[in-house]
């Protein structure tokens, strides 16, 4: 309005600005009333000629003044809003295209806050608007009306695959179709993935009004991993330079623990390199590589098995001496491993080579022409594939003269062996790998020749454990369980002497791939070939966000071949059985994100950073308040009460003050109870809560004291008085056994010497039980959730002694009833307890342990203030989650242990010793 | 400049506030005689006056015989004059004397109050009887004081707040003094007639005008509108400033044309602001009550 970003949510009501007019005549014929004057002489005034007879007039200050209040008044009534979107006007239908892809999650609340202005204040204008995700291309799109906007906008999640933006054009067309003269927003998110160009191309085909707004800083994104050598090297790309250069990657692992972190730097490029150096044994524990800060499916790389590192012993039957070692198999099969495996040979030739190999634990036990004879060697590898191991076997002169059972298939062997009796005109190539093949998707080269071959056995069963053929169909690579584990055999030597394949690229891709089973369960070995391939249903997949969670409705499984990079069908998760999960991740390895190219489209860069609309009638209407007071105090003054000018000015600036306390934003740390209770305090004991300045966290800390204080008045010997709320900052925490202590993220940290107080409460013995409540949003090992930040914020100057998860034989979890954990309104939340020092070895069968006295710091997460309250009929007040009265009981009885934990100490832990006591005194 | 609506409550119940005045008016009548009597009052109006000679013809029955036989002559116990001098005393209870600005500490019915009771004290120290017009006889006794204060009371009681601005007219005893204290502002005719009925059968009298410092002063300007205490009138005035000049003027002329009035009927007359000390016209009163004009009146 006016060029300045202003709006009004009434502007009809701006009319009613003429009848200032009106009030300026009015207003100047009503003087203010006069001043009254008692006097005693009036009968000498009266008869006197005041030569001047002209009617008082409202003096111009005040005159303005009311006029000021007056405009004040419609203004606000008009709904002002400095929106700095406001000056965006435009006409005709408005259409939003929102892409909702992974790249977009970053700044997914901005986008939507910017949806919202935009639409809202094209709503207000009269427009009809109307919202369209990408990702639900198929979709037609309605207008929506005022009350909708902010329903549906609040519905819209991003997704965490990159949707095909291209499948929404027909509905766009559509739309189009009936509102020609629409104008199309797209809040873009700066990245091609998805097609994002063809997208603009096709948009400004249909159309001409089309704007564009990014949010200029692209997404960051992590392009898979490599488990290397030496460490884990993950591949990270940008889609625009103005992403940021520098950050970290975290390795989490299956726990959502984090294993390690290692700092990244794009510099000028697009794609860099973040490397963890860490053990083999920590880096497989590895389940997650997220960037840190982007919270995006993208910035999440989920490691499964297959990209685990494992360790591949080899042994070979060869003599140690060999005469040429850059030609004896083991030198071939170490080659081809160490890209992704970590290689043991044998080389202590003082003990057997097999068990001393399977004492280190490998997963893969490469054995090149090697025939094993019955005794502890066979017993271990027995045992190895009894536990899940791989046993990969080449051919060769000794195998094919050898008697050993531990082949997939039986061999032929004796003088049937092949060689010179099977002659071959010509050497045969690699037959492409059947679907049912954990090779399928290699390709066969035509430059790898066989020469030689050790032949199965025909049998039924062959078929089924064939995983390559030659040209003929004769079996190269034969797979079968044994036991737990798997047995591989390549009918060739792992040398050139028999063919060239080890020569060959292939050869490490098909190695790659047996390693990879390795862990694998055995099942997917056995099935039959021509089966379609197993499908793992989705266990767990990734959000839009990035966190994991449980599976949408529409996920379909996938098949155990399965390659691709998440989509709608198959969104980006770990699938399959828990103990052998299949990853799916939102983009390819080695994938490369580009910048959109909107083409001819306007685009606005960065301008998603709006400051969010002010109501300007939250400042208005004070200020009109203020100024009828003034006006007030003026008129008051011109009526001249002497004694009621100085009381009713002080009465109006108290009411002033008042005013604008309320009205003013609730500042920092809000008033708690007035007026230092210490003396009330000190007479009983009793608990107490920290008032946050959010009135429904506070009353819910309240009622849960109540109820805890009732519970414990009924149940045990602590009758304590009505609980009491505390504000660090102001009042002596001295008297209190424990203070209860909720976060609210959303408010500011109390001052420093609330902290001192309460470092000071910790030192002297007092117990503070903090409640992050967040059980339910945070993820162990994600970034900290908001409240955990606040609660690390305030513990910075306080000196917190190390903490550990409760442990299940403190005392804290004995002092009253016996209980596994600490359960609040939620059951899943961990609550941390100053450590115990490491268990006596002597007093093993102590049942629980204490330290030397209690612990000044209790965290919980499972807000278990919430989980007290009660009426005074004890019905909870609030919902439990998952809910029921066992879990009601539970919190109660942990809040039973927690104030007799405060209140008794390690009493509970030192009265196991009451026996021997009672026994020493009746001696 | 106004006073409050509570200010003219607590000055419509004079009787509330009598004890206080009572104090007040004894404090500032003991500094008074203190200043100026004081010197050989002990003993004063006791029944015996003097010894004299038997002048033969007197009765016999006047012979002090006690006294006559310590010598050879016969002498007469001569007794004091026992008829005192009487001072009358009103002051003014009206709307209009319950006023106090805030230039002045007091309001100016307080003042004349403790006026009237502290002179009566002061005359009968001195031998007088005082009496209020129109509400108790002359007394002599100690706690005239006391006894004014309850007989203010029981009037105020019985028939409430007094509204009268002038003093009764009914004559006064000749050879008797009357104190009138009270604003005047009436006009002077009216004013001159009371004073009249007063002295009718040759009592004089004595004035005092009790005034307000902002009468005097007119601090107003501006849009003010003036009431009357007593309710009765208002005026407007958008620019009370510029009556300044001519409300003095007329504020002088009254002043003068009272003046000219006691002049003619041989009354005194002084002017009180209620800022200046009590002490100060009880003093002037005292010394013109010992002036010849009275003296011939006194006992002693």
């Amino acid at each position: 309005m006016f060029g300045l970003p202003l709006a009004f949510a009434a502007p009809a009501v701006l009319a009613a600005l003429v009848g200032l007019a009106a009030l300026y005549f009015l207003l100047r014929v009503t003087p203010p009333r006069p001043r009254q004057a008692l006097f005693p002489p009036l009968r000498l005034l009266i008869g006197l000629d005041p030569k001047d007879t002209e009617p008082a007039r409202t003096p111009w200050p005040i005159l303005a003044l009311r006029l000021a209040i007056g405009a004040l008044i419609i203004l606000a009534m008009a709904g002002p809003l400095w929106n700095s979107l406001a000056g965006l006007a435009g006409s005709g239908p408005l259409l939003v295209l929102i892409d909702d892809g992974w790249a977009a999650a970053p700044a997914f609340e901005k986008r939507i806050d910017y949806a919202r202005q935009r639409m809202e204040g094209a709503a207000r204008a009269g427009r009809a608007v109307a919202v369209k995700p990408l990702s639900q291309g198929a979709e037609a799109i309605a207008p929506l009306d005022m009350a909708e906007i902010e329903g549906r906008l609040r519905s819209l999640a991003p997704v965490p695959y990159a949707p095909a933006r291209e499948t929404a054009l027909p509905a766009i067309q559509q739309f189009l179709a009936k509102e020609p003269k629409a104008e199309i927003l797209w809040i873009a998110d700066g990245v091609e993935l998805g097609g994002a160009s063809g997208f603009a191309a096709r948009l400004q085909a249909l159309t001409r009004s089309v704007e564009v707004v990014t949010d200029g800083a692209g997404a960051r994104a992590i392009a898979g991993i490599d488990n290397e050598a030496g460490a884990l090297a993950v591949r990270l790309s940008r889609s625009d330079r103005l992403a940021p250069a520098k950050g970290t990657v975290r390795a989490l692992d299956a726990q959502g623990r984090e294993v390690g972190r290692a700092p990244f730097d794009f510099g000028e490029t697009l794609l860099t390199e973040a490397r963890f150096d860490l053990p083999v044994e920590v880096r497989n524990d590895i389940s997650r590589v997220v960037i840190d800060g982007e919270r995006s499916a993208g910035a999440t790389w989920l490691v499964d098995e297959r990209s685990r590192r494992r360790r591949v012993a080899i042994a070979s039957g060869a003599s140690a001496d060999v005469a040429q070692p850059l030609l004896a198999p083991n030198y071939y099969l170490k080659r081809a491993l160490e890209p992704f495996a970590d290689v043991s040979e044998w080389r202590d030739s003082s003990s057997d080579p097999i068990v001393s190999l399977l004492a280190e634990k490998p997963s893969v036990l490469a054995l090149a022409d090697m025939s094993v004879a019955p005794g502890p060697e066979r017993d271990a590898i027995l045992q190895f594939l009894d536990q899940g191991g791989v046993l990969l076997r080449f051919a060769g002169t000794r195998l094919a003269a050898g008697d050993d059972d531990l082949t997939p298939s039986e061999l032929r062997r004796g003088g049937r062996l092949l060689g010179g009796a099977l002659s071959w005109e010509t050497p045969k190539h690699i037959a492409p790998f059947e679907a049912g093949s954990p090779f399928f998707g290699l390709a066969a080269p035509d430059e790898v020749t066989v020469s030689r071959q050790v032949l199965a056995e025909p049998d039924a069963a062959l078929a089924n454990k064939v995983w390559a053929r030659l040209g003929d169909g004769t079996p190269l690579v034969t797979a079968g369980p044994r036991g737990k584990g798997l047995i591989v055999l390549f009918h060739v030597t792992a040398d050139t002497t028999w063919s060239n394949l080890p020569l060959s690229g292939l050869f490490v891709d098909m190695l790659r791939r047996i390693v990879a089973k390795a862990g694998a369960p055995a099942a997917a070995a056995d099935r039959k070939p021509g089966e379609r391939a197993a499908s793992l249903a989705p266990w767990r997949t990734l959000s839009g966000f990035g966190v994991l969670g449980p599976p949408p409705a529409q996920a379909e499984p996938i098949g155990d071949d399965f390659t691709g990079i998440g989509d709608a069908l198959h969104p980006p998760g770990f699938y399959g059985a828990q103990e052998s999960l299949s990853a799916v991740n939102a983009l390819g390895q080695g994938q490369a994100l580009a910048r959109a190219d909107y083409g001819a489209l306007t685009v606005r860069e960065g301008a998603l950073a709006i400051a969010p609309p002010i109501d300007l009638r939250r400042w208005l209407l004070p200020a009109a308040l203020i100024g009828l007071m003034i006006d007030a105090l003026i008129s008051a003054w011109l009526a001249g009460a002497a004694v009621f000018r100085r009381r009713g000015a002080v009465a109006a600036l108290a009411f002033a003050a008042a005013v604008c306390a309320v009205s003013a934003p609730p500042s920092s740390w809000a008033a708690g109870p007035a007026g230092p209770h210490d003396m009330d305090a000190a007479l009983s004991a009793r608990l107490a809560y920290v008032v946050t300045g959010d009135p429904a966290v506070d009353e819910t800390s309240k009622e849960g004291l109540i109820g805890l204080t009732r519970v414990l008045a009924s149940r045990t010997s602590a009758e304590l008085a009505e609980p009491i709320a505390v504000n660090p900052a102001r009042d002596e925490l001295a008297f209190y056994p424990l203070i209860y202590w909720p976060i609210v993220a959303g408010q500011s940290q109390p001052q420093a010497e609330a902290r001192t107080r309460i470092a000071a409460y910790m030192k002297n013995g007092g117990t503070v039980v903090f409640d992050t409540r967040d059980a339910l949003i945070s993820h162990p090992g994600g970034a900290p959730t908001e409240e955990a930040r606040w609660l690390r914020a305030l513990l910075a100057g306080v000196d917190v002694p190390e903490l550990e998860p409760v442990p299940r034989d403190h005392v804290l979890t004995k002092t009253f009833y016996l209980l596994d954990r600490i359960v609040g309104r939620t059951a899943i939340g961990q609550t941390w307890i100053e450590a115990l020092p490491p268990a006596d070895p002597n007093d093993k069968g102590r049942p629980a342990r204490a330290g030397d006295g209690v612990s000044p710091i209790i965290i919980a997460s499972d807000d278990l203030a919430a989980a007290w309250a009660s009426d005074a009929g004890g019905a909870s007040l609030y919902p439990l989650i998952p809910g029921g009265a066992r879990q009601r009981e539970l919190a109660l009885r942990s809040g039973i242990n927690l104030v007799m934990y405060t209140l008794t100490g390690n009493y509970k832990a030192d009265q196991v010793h009451a026996k021997d006591i009672i026994e020493r005194l009746t001696r | 400049m106004t006073i409050t609506p509570s200010i003219r409550q607590d000055a419509a119940t004079l009787s509330a506030r009598l004890p206080s005045l009572v104090i007040a008016a004894r404090k500032v009548a003991q500094t008074v005689r203190h200043g100026v009597h004081g010197r050989r009052r002990a003993g004063s109006g006791e029944t015996f006056w003097q010894f004299r000679p038997f002048v033969s013809g007197e009765p016999s029955s006047r012979v002090d015989w006690r006294r006559s036989a310590r010598e050879a002559h016969a002498f007469v116990r001569e007794r004091e004059w026992e008829a005192a001098h009487t001072v009358w005393i009103w002051f003014d209870r009206s709307a209009s004397m319950r006023f106090g600005s805030s230039l002045s500490r007091t309001t100016k019915i307080d003042r004349a109050a403790m006026l009237a009771l502290a002179f009566a004290d002061l005359c009968v120290r001195g031998g007088e009887r005082a009496g209020l017009l129109g509400l108790t006889r002359p007394l002599a006794s100690q706690g005239v004081i006391e006894r004014f204060a309850e007989a203010i009371a029981t009037d105020e009681r019985l028939h409430g707040a007094s509204e009268a601005g002038l003093p009764p007219p009914a004559p006064a005893p000749s050879r008797s003094m009357t104190l009138l204290v009270g604003d005047f502002l009436c006009e002077p005719e009216r004013t001159e007639q009371a004073m009249r009925a007063i002295s009718a059968e040759g009592a004089i009298g004595e004035l005092v005008l009790i005034v307000d410092p902002i009468e005097e002063v007119y601090p107003f300007s501006g849009n003010v509108e003036f009431l009357h205490p007593a309710g009765a009138d208002r005026l407007v005035s958008p620019r009370a400033q510029n009556l300044r000049d001519a409300y003095l003027g007329r504020l002088a002329a009254h002043r003068d044309a009272l003046r000219r009035i006691c002049g003619r009927l041989g009354w005194g007359m002084s002017l009180h602001r209620t800022d200046a000390s009590a002490a100060e016209v009880l003093l002037s009163l005292r010394v013109r009550l010992s002036t010849p004009e009275f003296g011939e009146t006194r006992s002693a």
